[in-house]
């Protein structure tokens, strides 16, 4: 009776009517979803855009195109409904990405040295990221931090594949303007 | 030490490897909810016509649903047909109303989750919605704020009327559901300061449902008397007790 069914029969099946089918996808999608929505700017949100965003999948299955992955075409429901969420706080979406404090602290505190430098780095990087445009810290949040290739990012950002490889670009290139450390931009100076 | 290239060589591993670290809060499990929600939507389609159900989803939109999304659930099980499976399903003001046989109820003392009684100047600050106090009933006796100030609770005991509770929370009201309510029999609409409410006589088991859409169990109760729904702009109430209607209404009207 409980027989995995992979992704395509379930959509199948819940395209039907089959509640249970279709709860088996929410089961199977809801920790990437969840993540894609928080990292995208819903926040604390999350939980609800992501439930938002099943209901509605689930009534434009209609619309899924058989043999096309699951994952990217419900992540763009994701996006799109993260996007309504901030446009409607009318302030910048309230990320503030976050790095886990114990071990930031704790390394920085006594670890060795190249510990030290590193995470004092990633935290650069986080106040960095943090500090992007909006489309450019999506497009980054969507190849780096979900793992999206540049193709399947266009899909979930509803965006043509030039944007994202100009966009991704253009913020890679702000990143390492934010990150250079303040002595060595002293020595390129000279 | 690391020169500038490989410095900015770096950025794109380590992007990965930052968002491996990132903090991300756990997701809650939401297959229980969204099987709710797409129980619910093939109930209310067969009901409305098809266009209507159309031009209400896309006319609430999903912030509007978002902020609806139910505080409360009655299932109204007084009348007979109120026995009978699921036939209707309403929001009102952040309130739920389904026609149905209501849920097994736990044994012993319900609440809700998270209660804290305090007085009414410490539950104002927090909550995020403003507090309605009746003022034809006097102060509260008691001021319950309930998982992490969603929902408020002003206790009166001694009253004309008995026990009376009114539950506030920041639902919204939402008038294109409005009109359905003519099918529930127990249920009528009122005008209550302009705004729109709903009148529902008879006992009825009342579910709290929490944040991520699942009812909490513990909360299930079979309410008192009758009920008065009603919403403003930043908050909706529930009243119940042994209430007429005309005292129901002379009650929230005085509640500002």
């Amino acid at each position: 009776m409980r027989r995995a069914i992979d992704d395509a029969e379930a959509i199948a099946r819940a395209r039907d009517g089959d509640l249970d089918a279709y709860a088996v996808l929410v089961a199977r999608y809801t920790l990437r979803a969840h993540r894609a929505a928080f990292l995208l700017g819903a926040g604390e949100e999350a939980d609800d855009v992501v439930q938002e965003a099943f209901v509605k999948a689930f009534r434009h299955l209609s619309r899924f195109r058989a043999g096309e992955p699951f994952g990217p075409w419900l992540l763009r429901i994701v996006a799109n409904e993260t996007r309504n969420l901030t446009r409607s706080r009318r302030r910048r979406a309230a990320l503030a990405l976050r790095l886990p404090a114990a071990e930031s602290s704790g390394a920085a505190a006594g670890g060795p040295v190249d510990v030290v430098l590193a995470a004092e780095r990633r935290e650069r990087l986080v106040r960095a990221m943090n500090g992007l445009p909006d489309r450019e810290r999506q497009v980054l949040v969507c190849r780096y931090f979900l793992d999206l290739s540049e193709a399947e990012t266009a899909r979930v950002l509803a965006w043509p594949l030039g944007s994202v490889k100009s966009r991704t670009a253009r913020a890679l290139n702000r990143l390492r303007g934010l990150l250079v450390p303040p002595d060595q931009e002293r020595v390129t100076n000279d | 030490m690391t020169d500038r290239t490989g410095w900015q060589d770096a950025v794109e591993p380590e992007l990965r490897a930052v968002g491996r670290e990132l903090e991300v809060p756990p997701a809650s499990d939401l297959t229980t909810a969204v099987r709710r929600r797409l129980e619910e939507q093939a109930v209310s389609r067969r009901r409305m016509p098809a266009v209507g159900a159309g031009v209400l989803r896309h006319r609430l939109g999903w912030r509007a649903a978002l902020v609806v999304v139910v505080a409360l659930l009655a299932v109204l099980i007084a009348t007979p047909q109120g026995r009978a499976v699921i036939s209707h399903v309403f929001r009102f003001a952040g309130v739920e109303l389904r026609q149905g046989p209501g849920p097994a109820r736990p044994p012993g003392s319900t609440a809700l989750p998270g209660e804290r009684q305090m007085s009414l100047e410490q539950a104002r600050r927090q909550v995020s919605f403003p507090i309605l106090v009746p003022g034809a009933l006097g102060r509260p006796g008691e001021v319950v704020v309930s998982d992490r100030g969603r929902i408020v609770s002003l206790i009166y005991r001694r009253t004309p009327h008995g026990l009376v509770r009114m539950d506030e929370f920041a639902g919204h009201l939402d008038q294109l559901y409005f009109e359905k309510f003519v099918h529930l029999g127990n249920v009528a609409k009122v005008g209550v300061n302009g705004t729109k409410g709903l009148w529902i006589t008879g006992p009825q088991e009342l579910m709290y449902i929490t944040r991520d859409g699942t009812p909490a169990v513990a909360s299930a109760r079979l309410t008192t008397g009758n009920t008065l729904i009603w919403g403003t702009r930043q908050v909706a109430a529930r009243l119940e007790g042994n209430l007429g209607k005309t005292a129901a209404l002379a009650i929230a009207s005085s509640a500002h």
